[in-house]
């Protein structure tokens, strides 16, 4: 992937923490989180009860993966159609600190206005890539910038909050399509 | 602000070329179409690369369970991964070849039936049970075509042995602090297992498609299907038997897939029959049973005739009957060796023929010396290197003093006791009785049912008659059959040996599977040099009969093996492939033989004809020996050694 030269420059703008997360295996898996979504509004995930959240992480500098995912959610997304108020796409960064809400509308906007960007304090992401066994990394480039290594999975929970299942990266969207309209006719 | 337009017109140049090419530019060549034409399934080969390791992993379940049972006897492809893996042509790439094979396997009843989907984690650590699960979630709406399973380890430590055995070196990656994991290192590779748990291609990311994986899995269904194909049409006739089997088994013993096939010795059951009924009465396909006028059959000679066959103590050491070369389940002949080992081990230079049938046979021995089965007896009897015994004499005196047969010769013979005569007579009685018929070529031949012969043997009857010409020596009549023109032959088999025309090197084969090219210089240090054999010509002096030798009976070939006069050729498949190169050339060689130009099929079709002619009384005869006793040393008879008596041991 070729970075274009102009990008670059904004990214030396940027500097953050160094950010690895780890986490115990005790750590209940999924869950209730609580952040701040990209219209700088509190976020709790109970907020979406009843309806069926696609979960994913990424950062609005990420080159390759998060573009290709959050286009395979919005495909899925214009798909659904007449039962698209009973699904909810989250992208949820990993780099708080480039990340400002503002920052986080504008981007996801450019997939799909229904999806929902949300960001937090380092603490904050870091929890919720910890209950949901995101693993991400920060690597220092020798321009001054950084990039994120992140898994990229995408998490499926239900109507209850419970996480029903994981999508490996990489599945089509065709695939994630036939599970999302499964689930939909599961719950009714 | 103003980097963010800036980044969204580099963000619409990202998804111009994703919608395109699907995913990303340098990403591997799993995540597209593949750049290059795959050889024809079955065109190649995958030789093993070595034992697929066990271990215990946790099910979706969390239940133990060991990797290789978890293959459950299919085809399956085993992927190494972490679920938090951030590298896209990583762990993820294997995920995304897997799903396309899946949504194959919806379209391929026999991809989904054959091979099996394994994504191992190496993180046991995070990837618990419930994780794993949740990626096998993930296929709940997939169809139920082909199954693709998420499994975990209890631990680092139940991981180990298996990453060991599977050669993949995982590094844990650290943060700054050395302490804390951050994610792994790994070289991606997936395994594709054959279900006798041997690895048979290891792909890496740059070979890691979907398409070249299915034309490997087609390649090996293929090929194991066509070896199995051989395989069972190898053992389709012995079938028919239930019987004639060696007790340890060994056909197929050359493929990798053979397993042991001993007999329990002692779930072996034997069942008397009334053998006379043969002699009277001859199975379909045969021809009314000669019996000479001096010696009319009668059930008590039958009786002792049997034994007589399988009494230990004919023998000069007490420990040789005819039954150690004439095996019943065996085919009445010895599928395990080529050339018969007589007493003490001592070699005996031809093939024991069978006694099936043998009392249609106008001419005994391979090279025709005897006339009659009365006679012939004495051969093996006398001959050295057979039963060893020193004198006629010594036979008769030492039956006579044997208890058990006290009397029974005279209730035989009309008062007659134990004589040369009568002995031959008895042993003969029951040889004769021996009548093997009713095939399933013969119920189609002579009995006009169209459903007992399969077209391949059908085929293979027409060969016969026909394009390959067996007929003109191995007769079939309107009425009967006996697969024999009753005269010798010269094949060149026999020249060949004389001349020690032999290849360089000689397949051995020491394990299943494994086959070595032993060299011949190699083969002579611990080998006997060939035994000196002209075949008729030791008989009849006359050179013009140099190397020749009798023509055996079909019935109950597929039996009998191995073949020929000198047991050198294991299968009727070399059989078939001998006659259709046209023997060996010879100045003698018989003008009947001359290459046949059999293709593959004609081949094979005349194997299956071949062995369509297995007797349907086959087991009957086998079980009725069974039954016989066992002629042993027992106190109160005679000991070989100085004449005294046996001390019971």
């Amino acid at each position: 992937m070729v970075v274009p030269a102009k990008h670059v420059l904004f990214l030396l703008i940027f500097s953050a923490l160094s950010i690895t997360v780890t986490w115990a295996n005790t750590e209940e898996l999924g869950g209730e989180f609580s952040l701040t979504d990209h219209n700088n509004n509190p976020f709790e995930l109970r907020q979406l009860q009843g309806k069926l959240v696609l979960l994913f992480f990424g950062y609005t500098y990420c080159p390759d993966i998060c573009p290709t995912e959050l286009a395979n959610v919005a495909a899925v997304l214009n798909e659904l159609d007449d039962q698209g108020d009973r699904v909810q796409g989250l992208f949820v960064s990993l780099d708080p600190g480039r990340d400002s809400p503002e920052v986080m509308r504008d981007y996801v906007h450019y997939f799909n206005k229904g999806l929902v960007g949300l960001t937090g304090s380092e603490d904050e992401v870091a929890q919720v890539a910890r209950q949901y066994r995101v693993n991400y990394k920060r690597h220092e480039r020798e321009d001054g910038g950084y990039s994120i290594d992140h898994s990229a999975n995408l998490y499926l929970i239900d109507g209850k909050g419970k996480l029903t299942a994981v999508v490996p990266y990489g599945m089509p969207p065709k695939h994630i399509l036939d599970l999302v309209r499964g689930l939909l006719a599961e719950s009714g | 602000m103003h980097n963010v337009l800036l980044r969204s017109i580099w963000l619409a140049a990202v998804l111009i070329s994703s919608a395109s090419a699907d995913l990303l530019s340098d990403s591997a060549p799993g995540y597209g179409e593949l750049g290059y034409t795959l050889p024809a399934i079955g065109s190649y080969s995958l030789p093993a690369l070595g034992e697929a390791g066990n271990g215990t992993v946790l099910n979706g379940d969390g239940k133990q369970q060991s990797l290789h049972d978890l293959f459950n006897d299919r085809y399956a492809l085993l992927a190494f991964i972490y679920s938090t893996c951030s590298d896209v042509n990583g762990c993820p790439l294997s995920s995304h070849v897997f799903y396309k094979i899946k949504s194959a396997m919806k379209r391929d009843a026999e991809l989904a039936d054959r091979l099996k989907l394994i994504s191992l984690s190496f993180d046991p650590e995070v990837d618990t049970p419930e994780v794993m699960k949740l990626y096998a979630n993930n296929f709940r709406y997939a169809g139920s075509a082909g199954e693709w399973q998420f499994i975990t380890t209890a631990s680092h430590q139940a991981l180990q042995p298996i990453l060991q055995s599977y050669n993949q070196v995982i590094q844990r990656e650290v943060d700054s602090s050395g302490k804390a994991s951050v994610g792994y290192s790994h070289v991606l590779r997936v395994f594709l297992i054959d279900p006798q748990k041997r690895i048979r291609n290891i792909y890496s990311v740059d070979f890691l498609h979907h398409d070249l994986i299915i034309n490997d899995v087609k390649t090996l269904l293929m090929q194991a299907q066509n070896q199995g194909r051989l395989l069972k049409a190898a053992l389709s006739l012995p079938e028919s038997s239930k019987l004639s089997k060696p007790g340890d088994d060994k056909q197929g013993y050359e493929q990798e897939s053979y397993v042991t096939r001993s007999l329990d010795l002692e779930l072996r059951q034997g069942q008397a029959a009334d053998l006379i009924s043969f002699i009277e009465k001859p199975p379909l396909g045969l021809p009314p049973v000669p019996v000479p006028g001096n010696n009319p059959i009668s059930r008590e000679k039958i009786e002792l005739g049997r034994k007589l066959f399988y009494d230990r103590r004919l023998s000069l050491n007490d420990t040789f009957s005819c039954a150690m070369c004439h095996v019943p389940e065996q085919g009445f002949t010895s599928n395990e060796l080529a050339m018969a080992v007589g007493i003490e081990g001592r070699s005996v230079r031809r093939n024991s023929p069978t006694i099936y049938n043998s009392a249609y046979a106008a001419l005994l021995f391979h090279d025709g010396r005897e006339q009659t089965l009365e006679q012939q007896v004495w051969g093996p009897l006398l001959a050295r290197n057979e039963m060893a015994n020193p004198s006629i004499g010594y036979v008769l005196e030492k039956i006579r003093k044997i208890d058990d047969y006290e009397g029974s010769f005279e209730a035989a013979f009309d008062g007659r006791g134990v004589s040369m005569e009568t002995l031959g007579m008895a042993i003969a009685s029951y040889e004769r009785a021996l009548v093997s018929g009713s095939s399933p070529f013969d119920h189609w031949y002579y009995g006009d049912d169209k459903q007992a012969l399969p077209a391949s043997a059908q085929r293979g009857f027409e060969l016969f008659v026909g394009k390959a010409g067996c007929v003109a020596c191995h007769h079939i009549g309107d009425k009967h059959a006996l697969f024999s023109d009753n005269a010798l032959h010269n094949t060149g088999i026999g020249y060949r040996e004389s001349m020690g025309i032999v290849p360089e090197t000689q397949p051995v084969t020491v394990a299943p599977g494994v086959t070595l090219q032993i060299d011949r210089s190699v083969i002579e240090q611990v080998g006997e040099p060939a035994p000196t054999d002209v075949g008729l010509y030791e008989v009849t002096q006359n050179p013009n009969d140099r190397w020749k030798y009798k023509t055996p009976s079909l019935r109950n070939v597929a039996l009998t093996a191995p073949y020929m006069h000198n047991g050198s050729f294991s299968t009727l498949r070399e059989v078939v492939e001998f006659y259709d190169n046209g023997g060996v050339a010879n100045e003698l060689l018989d003008p009947l033989i001359r290459p046949l130009g059999l293709n593959e099929s004609e081949k094979q079709d005349l194997v299956t004809f071949m062995q369509s002619l297995t007797g349907g009384n086959v087991d009957t005869l086998v079980a009725d020996a069974f039954a016989a006793p066992v002629g042993d040393v027992g106190k109160g008879d005679p000991s070989w050694v100085h004449g005294t008596d046996v001390e019971v041991r």
